[in-house]
């Protein structure tokens, strides 16, 4: 498994994915700033309580929708990679198993998504000091609120990773991505069992982890699923 | 069992309705280079996309190695490069960096990039992006990615299309060396078959999914049977004086013909006609080109 993700690697070398790995976290973090310098009073005022928690609230808002499209765009370009110049069959002919082909795709974009939460945690927290919020800095729930969004969107990338391999037209899985992020801006309402609301971490527990179950439990469900069907399929 | 490195049986594959390969029996023996003809849209590229694991036969078995594909796939494809219709490529990534991506995957040493970008001379290209390559060059490169890991069997489909005359040349010697150099098997389809009498020491014909002939390319010329045509003052009196004393003759307004002679039957009838006093013009052999016989074969198929 080991080679085949070291392959992924030497094949996103100068592509647009990796500036969008970056793009992402320091486009939500930057916004950010704007927003709490031209709202600087309103907003300390109205998170006096808690400086950080207000700070990391504001950030997920738009974090999360980040995170969806984010999603949809990074795994659409990484099958986008062998559908180019169709090396599907290149690879596929291969002495490599179908799955772990399938699965080295999922764990890069899975990898790449991680990069970028780790990337909107040093953002957050540079932020917020940044903004003289004080050192005393609730470490733990900056990354969970930065980590646990990726886990319970894990079967969205399953089910993107799918689409976008099996797919030749990058137009369907985008569309599914990009309708699935708009649902998820609106998903507070919903009832919990709807994996939309997941990525939000709220629940009638009041505690994020339970998304966070969730979501690994339907990305594994996805994952096999499309597994399933994409070693079934004929090499286009 | 036997020697053969690929056998298939009654390997059959099914379209919607339609059988794009009909119970093709493909056999390649060690070391040959095999040519696989046919007109385009025969089924040569849905056979060796079979043969590779790339698609899932309707029907049959495939035996590669001796070894059944359906069972150890993995294990076979390690000793098989393949370059299947037009050559894949990572086109933002150099030469290198395209075999390198492979060469992780074959476990191969680092140092065979450098053999195989030298075989087919591409060493002084290796630092450039693959997208500014010509297609000669994306072709080589695609063979180059297909001898990576040292493979005992080459499945190559259509290796010159729309390459120039010099690029056909070039690869054809690349082919034909490597069976004499590294031992390799090779299976290279073509539609073009004057491009395989060039090269291959085995051919299978496949038409409409079926394979109509294979044997030795020897074999095939022998059914080159030569026509013996006559040229005479008056063809049509002199034809039906033939056909009346009973020789299976054939004519048109210039010549007789008569075919599949003996050396024997043709001195009796020029003999015959001298001593009718006909006047004998021209007495030549007409020899059928493979293409001839391709076309026959083929019900004319791949004519343009
Ligand atoms: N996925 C598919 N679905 C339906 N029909 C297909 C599919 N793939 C191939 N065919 C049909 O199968 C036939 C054989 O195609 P194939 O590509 O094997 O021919 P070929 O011998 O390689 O021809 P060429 O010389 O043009 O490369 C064609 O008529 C093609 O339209
Ligand atoms: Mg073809």
């Amino acid at each position: 498994m080991g080679k085949v993700i070291a392959s992924e690697f030497v094949k996103i070398k100068r592509k647009m994915i990796v500036f969008l790995v970056f793009l992402g976290p320091f486009g939500v973090v930057s916004l950010e700033l704007v927003n709490f310098w031209l709202r600087y009073d309103w907003l300390t005022n109205l998170y006096k309580d808690n400086l950080w928690r207000g700070l990391i609230g504001e950030v997920m808002m738009l974090s999360i929708p980040s995170l969806m499209l984010g999603l949809t765009i990074v795994t659409s370009m990484i099958a986008n990679i062998e559908h180019q110049t169709n090396a599907w069959k290149q690879v596929l002919a291969l002495p490599v198993s179908k799955a772990k082909i399938f699965t080295g795709k999922l764990l890069l974009s899975g990898m790449l998504l991680f990069v970028s939460c780790m990337l909107l945690f040093g953002g957050t927290i540079i932020l917020g000091i940044l903004l003289k919020f004080g050192t005393d800095i609730p470490f733990l729930y900056v990354i969970k609120m930065c980590f646990f969004p990726l886990f319970s969107a894990m079967p969205f990338v399953a089910l993107q990773i799918w689409l976008s391999i099996v797919c030749k037209n990058q137009a369907i899985p985008l569309m599914v991505g990009i309708v699935g992020t708009a649902v998820s801006m609106f998903s507070i309402t919903f009832p919990d069992w709807v994996p939309w609301k997941w990525p939000l971490l709220i629940n009638e527990w009041g505690n994020p982890i339970y998304s966070v179950i969730a979501g690994l439990i339907l990305a594994m469900v996805v994952y096999a699923g499309g597994l399933l069907d994409f070693i079934r399929r004929d090499v286009k | 069992m036997n020697d053969y490195i690929i056998e298939t049986n009654g390997l059959t594959k099914k379209y919607g309705s339609t059988y794009v390969v009909n119970q093709v029996d493909l056999k390649v023996k060690k070391g040959e280079i095999y040519g696989f003809l046919g007109p385009n849209g025969a089924g040569k590229t849905t056979t060796i996309r079979m043969v590779l694991g790339l698609a899932r036969p309707t029907k049959g078995s495939i035996h590669i190695f001796g070894k059944d594909m359906k069972k150890d796939k993995l294990s076979v494809l390690k000793k098989v490069g393949s370059l299947v219709e037009y050559p894949s490529y990572y086109g933002h990534l150099t030469a290198y960096e395209n075999l390198e991506a492979v060469r992780i995957l074959l476990d191969a040493p680092k140092s065979r990039i450098d053999e195989v970008l030298s075989i087919v001379r591409l060493t002084n290209d290796a630092k450039r992006p693959v997208k500014g390559f010509s297609l000669g060059m994306k072709q080589r490169l695609g063979i180059a990615t297909a001898l990576l890991g040292n493979p005992e069997l080459l499945i190559l489909d259509e290796p010159t299309n729309g390459l120039d005359p010099s690029g056909i040349i070039e690869i054809r010697e690349l082919i034909k060396s490597m069976p004499k150099e590294h031992g390799i098997t090779i299976l290279v389809s073509s539609h073009l078959l004057s491009e395989m009498e060039q090269m291959a020491t085995q051919v299978g014909i496949i038409s409409k999914g079926k394979m109509i002939f294979q044997d030795s390319i020897s074999t095939l010329r022998q059914r080159s049977s030569s026509k013996i045509r006559i040229k005479v003052s008056d063809t049509e009196a002199v034809s039906k004086k033939l056909l009346s004393w009973g020789y299976k003759v054939g004519s048109n307004e210039n010549y007789i013909f008569v075919e599949n002679t003996s050396d024997r039957e043709i001195a009796e009838i020029i003999r015959k006609l001298v001593n009718h006093q006909c006047s004998i013009y021209r007495v030549e052999e007409e020899k059928k080109s493979l293409e001839q016989i391709f076309l026959e074969l083929t019900g004319g198929e791949a004519s343009l």
